[in-house]
């Protein structure tokens, strides 16, 4: 008995998940021993390069399993390379907007993001995202990176737990929404038809984006696993335009949080960039292969992979 | 006919102008942010600090690391800029300023359209990004 193309192929991402988590925490380690060809400075291009392929595999699978880099970026890198949780907060926090910055154009071409949902959400989001990123700097780094690891297991029980609603009924929009005309329409393919578009439960929804925003900007990482359910479930916008107006505040929230890593220094274009450049290739890879894999099994391998990384930094936070 | 019915779909000028400069915006900045990289990896131009020196302090908490060594932080690029390291920041620098350019853009178009509420709150999501941009909230040491 054969099995079908797609399940063969995300089979064959499984030793690729297990190498990446098995074969860089080892060398991670190794590293730390004086002796090893890793801790020499000279060897830093190792870890760039590293980061880089690591990078890539990460924006490959982020697509496939729906969600955004700067979710699992944050903990495994943070868990497994030499580099302080500064620095990789702060590219964590690049790679979560460079991504939005690159799907953005056409997203809003085609009326998926829209700018007048998203400007009011980013508003209160990019408030408390800066807020969070100064906690998260102000703090031990032992403490940022337990309660990292805590966020991402509530992350991932949220992601196996949160359903999703393709066209979510609603009835009247709330006064808010009324008041700043939020609306639209899109064209779906897969039914052949424009769908039109508008959301209620606007308070409630700034309040939770409110929560969000710092927790994103403290822990660096981007938000749609959060900002998604919260437009899609809660404000009853269609799952499509909830994704693609959740990239919008991202890459407003993300913004301002990283100027706060940018003035302390948490950003070395020697982390930054081969992230965001691995990711962004690898999100394109990605968005190719969509069709091809089965992304559900990707998805429980992903959060089985974010269990892995929050338990780690749990243990790093706990100094074990 | 998807063309047909793609272009029922009713999209306000103030998105396609946003969508339009944000295509300019990330396009440019992921050229500069390659451009940047290359010259620095390469040591095209000299570094303000040696790559050597950064994967040595690397493991270190970015304050302690900025006590040591002196790598751009903030706008410190601005008087020393002919360095590989810095144009390399400044890429990183200019992607996190696209949302302030794209959001300038429609807040002119607002303005022209006379739609206050959504002009003010452009405004001051303009405001919060740029109180980012100069260090004021929170950033600046």
């Amino acid at each position: 008995m054969s099995l079908p193309v797609r399940d063969r192929i995300s089979m064959a991402l499984l030793p690729i998940l297990a190498g990446m988590l098995l074969f860089i925490p080892s060398a991670a380690f190794a590293a730390q021993a004086a002796s090893h060809p890793l801790a020499d400075p000279a060897g830093w291009w190792i870890w760039v390069l590293l980061l880089f392929i690591f990078s890539f595999f990460l924006g490959i699978i982020s697509v496939l399993a729906g969600v955004g880099g700067g979710v699992l970026f944050v903990p495994i890198v943070s868990s497994f390379f030499p580099f302080h949780l500064d620095f990789v907060r702060g590219a964590g926090l690049l790679v979560a907007l460079s991504g939005a910055l690159s799907a953005g154009p056409s997203l809003m071409r085609k009326g998926l993001a829209d700018l007048k949902l998203s400007l009011p959400l980013s508003l209160i989001g990019s408030i408390s995202s800066i807020a969070g990123a100064i906690v998260g700097l102000t703090m031990a780094a032992e403490k940022v990176q337990l309660l990292l690891g805590i966020a991402i297991i509530a992350i991932a029980a949220v992601m196996l737990k949160s359903g999703k609603s393709g066209f979510p009924e609603v009835k009247e929009p709330d006064i808010i929404a009324r008041t700043l005309g939020i609306s639209g329409s899109y064209y779906e393919p897969t039914i052949d038809r424009v769908v039109d578009w508008k959301i209620h439960k606007m308070p409630i929804g700034l309040v939770l984006f409110f929560f969000i925003g710092f927790i994103g900007g403290m822990f660096g990482m981007g938000a749609g696993w959060a900002n998604v359910p919260v437009l899609n479930l809660l404000m009853g916008a269609p799952l499509k335009v909830a994704v693609a107006t959740s990239g919008l505040v991202l890459s407003m929230n993300g913004a301002a949080a990283a100027w706060v890593y940018l003035y302390k220094g948490a950003v070395l274009p020697l982390i930054a960039v081969p992230a965001v450049s691995g990711v962004m290739l690898g999100s394109k890879i990605g968005a190719k292969l969509l069709t091809k894999v089965n992304t559900r099994a990707i998805r429980v391998i992903v959060i089985i992979m974010m269990v892995i990384a929050g338990l780690r930094s749990i243990m790093k936070g706990m100094g074990i | 006919m998807s063309s047909e019915k793609q272009k029922e779909t009713a999209i306000d000028r103030v998105q396609l102008v946003y969508a339009n400069v944000l295509d300019f915006v990330s396009h440019t900045g992921m050229v500069l942010v390659a451009a940047g990289f290359f010259a620095y990896v390469f040591r095209l131009l000299p570094p303000t600090v040696s790559i050597e020196d950064i994967a040595s302090h690397w493991h270190m908490k970015a304050s302690e690391m900025h006590r040591i060594i002196k790598v751009p932080a903030g706008w410190s690029w601005v008087s020393d800029p002919l360095h590989g390291d810095a144009l390399s920041y400044v890429s990183i620098i200019f992607l996190s300023m696209a949302a302030m350019i794209c959001l300038t853009s429609a807040f002119t178009v607002f303005l022209k359209e006379r739609n206050r509420i959504y002009t003010v709150i452009a405004f001051l999501q303009i405001a919060v990004l740029a109180a980012a941009v100069a260090g004021i909230a929170g950033g600046g040491s």
